[in-house]
């Protein structure tokens, strides 16, 4: 259930109204733009074949963003430790995508979105079109080295390990990105806003272990389990935002 | 997966809060405790895995209780505590005895709730939070560290008797930590806290977590603690020099 309580609170629609939306998700109310206070992630990005990229995201209408014939796809994974969702674990199987109504700029759009908590799945589902599904999600970002797995029905998806880069100095600000998802054939654009802090970043630096599922699948299919990572990024301290979704016609 | 339990004390703010939404964020079932049920209730909130529980921990059978029911515990993270500053000679004898009920004697209550199950089931991670203070007081801390030496005083000896029997005992000293209550001290006695930025929570429950992985009894998160605990030992001269330099008796 949405509702556009006030329109003249918080949050940004991409047509400049402002707007507070809340939705009814387990018999709570959850506000947008929606907070997320404390995460940790920990992330790769590859070079992949763009035209196999483009065929595994084909089903949401978008462009994936490429060059010299290579796309990026992205493997995070992310403790969200106090965020109006709660506390979960979650992993992301992204794709720098062209936007469809501008001519420059990349968003990313979210091919998989495994979590291990109820609140946040349907949320995730109903409010943004994110296609999250319910997973084991063990993980660790205290070590030196950050790893996690996704588990579903007891079978491994996916194992990511991520070596530590040296530290990189606070830009400050607060970057957005257009996140794009696409859920029974809706493709939609949510507003993100990231501060990170304790960022660590290095060429290379992720090891990638695919299993049986069709996810997995298709990661095989780029190459992934033996593709050597563009970079490879921590980020000790994560607070977010996230907006209204908006359908795009793609 | 099987269901891992783990109980939290202070879990209404700061180090016991993230400690405890991490724990929900890994799917454990975390038994929260706190006196502050508004604390609790944010701490716990949209985390059905998160069970609150109201209680003192100077309360004994209260802290039994809420161990009992919640069954045997994988892991304990006992993180309340309170730390009242005022000068040695002049904080009332009251909130000396209120300080040394809550850190010292609420440890040696939760550590008696929940290790004994821990040894019976042959494994289980007994985090206690001491500080930097209870090696390297600085200035208004003196009931405050006071119990905190205890603690790790306490440890030592819990690590005597019960060492190698599965469960991983460890006693955390951290410096200042960025918190709700720290940042509030700061404000009130900038001069005696040396202005000083705490570390974030989240660095110090990381720690924790590679300590666990290695078999040290205490842990002292960040360099600032790692260099404190060492310079306060064996150059104790510089030491003070240091914090004379960087703090003051009054505000």
């Amino acid at each position: 259930m949405t509702e556009h309580a006030d329109d003249n609170k918080i949050g940004t629609c991409s047509n400049n109204r402002v707007t507070t939306e809340l939705h009814t998700i387990q018999g709570e109310k959850v506000a947008l733009p929606l907070a997320v206070r404390d995460a940790s992630v920990a992330s790769a990005m590859f070079a992949v074949p763009a035209r196999a990229a483009q065929a595994v995201i084909a089903y949401s209408g978008l462009e994936a963003a490429a060059w010299r014939g290579r796309a990026v796809c992205s493997l995070a994974f992310v403790r969200y430790a106090d965020g109006d969702l709660g506390a979960y674990h979650e992993f992301a199987v992204a794709f720098l995508v062209r936007h469809p109504d501008r001519e420059r700029g990349v968003g990313a759009f979210i091919h998989w979105l495994p979590v291990n908590q109820e609140f946040t799945l349907e949320a995730g589902r109903s409010i943004w079109g994110f296609p999250k599904e319910l997973a084991d999600i063990p993980m660790d970002l205290s070590s030196r080295i950050k790893r996690c797995a996704v588990r579903i029905g007891g079978r491994t998806a996916i194992e990511v390990a991520v070596r530590p880069g040296p530290p990189i100095p606070a830009r400050g600000g607060e970057p957005a990105v257009d996140a794009y998802s696409c859920l029974d054939g809706v493709t939609r654009r949510i507003p993100w806003s990231l501060r990170p802090g304790a960022v660590r970043t290095r060429p290379g630096g992720a090891t990638v272990l695919l299993g049986d599922h069709p996810v997995a699948e298709e990661l095989r299919g780029l190459g992934l389990d033996r593709a050597r990572a563009l970079t490879s990024s921590s980020v000790g301290r994560l607070s977010m935002t996230f907006g209204g979704a908006e359908e795009v016609r793609a | 997966m099987t269901r891992r339990t783990a109980l939290v004390t202070g879990a209404g703010s700061g180090i016991g809060a993230l400690a405890a939404q991490r724990l929900a964020a890994a799917a454990w079932d975390v038994v929260a405790i706190d006196v502050d049920e508004a604390g609790l209730a944010r701490t716990a909130r949209r985390s059905p895995n998160v069970h609150v529980r109201v209680c003192d921990v100077t309360d004994a059978a209260a802290v039994d209780k809420i161990a009992a029911e919640a069954g045997p515990a994988q892991r304990v993270v006992h993180a309340a505590a309170i730390s009242p500053l005022a000068p040695a000679m002049d904080q009332p004898l009251e909130e000396v005895e209120r300080v040394l009920r809550t850190n010292l004697l609420g440890t040696l209550h939760v550590v008696r709730a929940t290790l004994p199950a821990m040894l019976a089931a042959g494994r289980g991670e007994l985090i206690l939070f001491s500080s930097l203070a209870a090696i390297a007081p600085g200035r208004m801390t003196s009931a405050y560290a006071a119990a905190k030496g205890g603690i790790n005083a306490y440890a030592g000896s819990l690590a005597v008797e019960y060492g190698g029997r599965g469960v991983a005992i460890r006693c955390v000293c951290p410096a200042q930590v960025d918190t709700p209550a720290y940042r509030r001290q700061a404000a009130e006695h900038p001069a005696a806290t040396g202005n000083a930025r705490g570390m974030h929570a989240g660095v110090v429950l990381d720690a924790v977590d590679r300590s666990l992985a290695r078999d040290e009894l205490f842990v002292f998160p960040g360099p600032t603690a790692r260099f404190a605990s060492v310079a306060s030992r064996h150059l104790p001269r510089t030491f003070r020099w240091i914090q004379d330099r960087y703090t003051a008796p009054a505000d």
